[in-house]
């Protein structure tokens, strides 16, 4: 579904700063992958290389056997500040890229608010997003992604601007729906728990430069918001082990800094 | 009509409190009274300077001989140029903004023009322009045209310039092509700016307007003030100041409410 090779990043600002260093990653149909790292090790200038809003440095990124330069159909995106439009009602955001993809009014209005309803948001619809709490903002974020039937989503630390409780509801419904949709998506976050309660894989990044470390799979049945995975032997030990090795990317960055 | 008669009794209360205590409590009420306390010292002092002064009676008793025969047909003769130049001036405005902030090379080339011109007072022009124009309707709405356009410029300019740049990679994330970019993303953030423009805009094509009836067009609301001043005629001056007052009034409130009705999400958005 995704393959990424030998992906480099050289911001040319800083002299040879590189951002990322021959990153490589495979993915397969239905995979959820988050892509883990202190600040500064590339993972978020990863994801928007695959969305296509930066320009690689070198190396290849394939979508669904396609070559991938720039954005296309076949990838939806959420951003970490929800990034809707604040002109627009909420059911209006959310058939934002069917609009632009020349959909039928009619059509797209039913398909958005199908969308709505699969986040619990009906009863917002014509609301702008002034008027709504950061949580149903990033759900409309994700409807306004889901609706254009992505074969790849890519979330970049979708929650990291919500508070804990609010994060904590909106990582289960993400985690029921990806699994009902059986959706490929790669996440980006800088927690662990988030990484472990969402993920078949967390690839751990490193910084200076900005390459992946280490790879875990994580084995339990998803949805994983339905029983206590947390007190499951294996969240205890790939929760350590990721800790262990961002300890030591934490500190390397310090000594560098 | 039911529900007020019946809630209102017969020692002149309305739902346990006076009428007077009703009408004060409310922003209308204060409007009101405000305005009765400002007239009736007007009043009062221009009684007592009748040679430079004027005040409202006197003004109402001038507007009653001069308000249709002369003031009002003048009136309509400033308010056409007005409409004329500013109906040129938006989409200008707009278009050398977005142009501005769009393109680098002109950004280059026109900015500085742009803040040097907007800095000029446009009355400074006025009599090259009689050369140019001579002294009918075309100075008149070119008045109108170069005080409004400026700020309808820099503000567009300023909001499409220095948009969220989030903004445009969500569009661009979605498959925006650059038509759609400007109208589903540039356009709407920017339109708060294009108003506050248009407002400025308009004072500015208001008052270089009413000078240039003034100093050269000698017609239009302008001559109505110069030729009574020169007579000593106060009241019949007042007559057409005030007259202005109430209409930049009545424009101001149209413009708040035709901005509420195009871009509504900006109250939601002023009031987190």
């Amino acid at each position: 579904m995704l393959e990424i090779q030998h992906l480099n990043k050289t911001f040319s600002t800083a002299a040879g700063n590189r951002v990322l260093d021959d990153f490589d990653l495979t993915m397969r149909p239905g995979e959820f992958v988050s892509l883990i790292g202190p600040s500064g090790c590339g993972k978020t200038t990863a994801l928007r290389i695959v969305a296509g809003l930066l320009e690689q440095s070198s190396g290849t990124v394939v979508v669904d056997g396609k070559p991938s330069n720039g954005p296309s159909r076949d990838k939806a995106i959420v951003f970490q500040h929800f990034n809707l439009l604040p002109w627009r009602t909420a059911i209006d955001n959310v058939a934002y890229g069917l609009e632009l993809h020349g959909i039928p009014k009619a059509q797209r209005m039913e398909t958005a608010r199908e969308y709505l309803d699969l986040v619990g948001l009906t009863a917002s619809a014509s609301k702008y997003p002034a008027e709504l709490s950061g949580g149903m903002r990033q759900r409309i974020g994700i409807a306004r992604a889901l609706a254009i039937h992505p074969k790849l989503l890519l979330m970049d630390e979708p929650f990291g601007a919500l508070d804990a409780l609010t994060r904590e509801h909106l990582q289960g419904q993400l985690a029921r729906i990806c699994v009902e949709r059986n959706l490929t998506t790669l996440f980006v976050t800088h927690s662990i728990d988030e990484a472990i309660y969402l993920s078949d894989r967390v690839v751990v990044m490193g910084v200076q430069p900005g390459r992946i470390i280490a790879e875990f799979k994580v084995t339990m049945p998803k949805p994983r918001g339905e029983y206590n995975f947390r007190a499951e032997p294996e969240y205890a030990s790939v929760r350590e082990e990721i800790w262990r090795l961002l300890e030591q990317q934490i500190m390397r960055a310090e000594r560098v800094a | 009509m039911g529900a007020a008669t019946t809630a209102s009794t017969v020692d002149g209360t309305v739902g346990g409190r006076t009428i007077a205590e009703r009408v004060l409590t409310r922003r209308n009420g204060l409007k009101i009274a405000s305005l009765l306390v400002v007239f009736s010292m007007w009043e009062l002092w221009g009684r007592a300077n009748p040679f430079f002064a004027s005040y409202p009676t006197a003004i109402a008793e001038a507007a009653s001989r001069i308000l249709f025969p002369e003031v009002l047909p003048a009136f309509l003769t400033t308010l056409w140029a007005l409409t004329v130049g500013m109906v040129l001036a938006i989409p200008i405005g707009m278009a050398f903004g977005f142009g501005l902030a769009r393109f680098r090379l002109l950004e280059v080339a026109l900015l500085p023009y742009m803040n040097a011109i907007y800095a000029t007072p446009r009355i400074a022009l006025i009599p090259i322009l009689v050369l140019w124009l001579g002294i009918a309707f075309e100075l008149r709405v070119t008045i109108v045209i170069l005080g409004a356009v400026f700020p309808i410029i820099i503000n567009t300019y300023s909001g499409a310039k220095h948009m969220d740049s989030e903004m445009i990679d969500t569009g661009r994330a979605f498959m925006a092509s650059e038509r759609q970019l400007l109208k589903t993303i540039i356009i709407p953030a920017t339109a708060p700016f294009v108003f506050a423009g248009i407002r400025i805009g308009l004072g500015r094509g208001v008052s270089g307007v009413i000078v240039a009836e003034m100093t050269a067009a000698l017609t239009g609301i302008g001559r109505i003030l110069i030729s009574h001043a020169k007579y000593l005629q106060i009241a019949e001056v007042f007559v057409g100041i005030m007259l202005l007052g109430l209409f930049s009034l009545v424009l101001m409130g149209g413009l708040v409410r035709a901005q509420r009705r195009l871009t509504p999400w900006d109250d939601a958005e002023r009031a987190r």
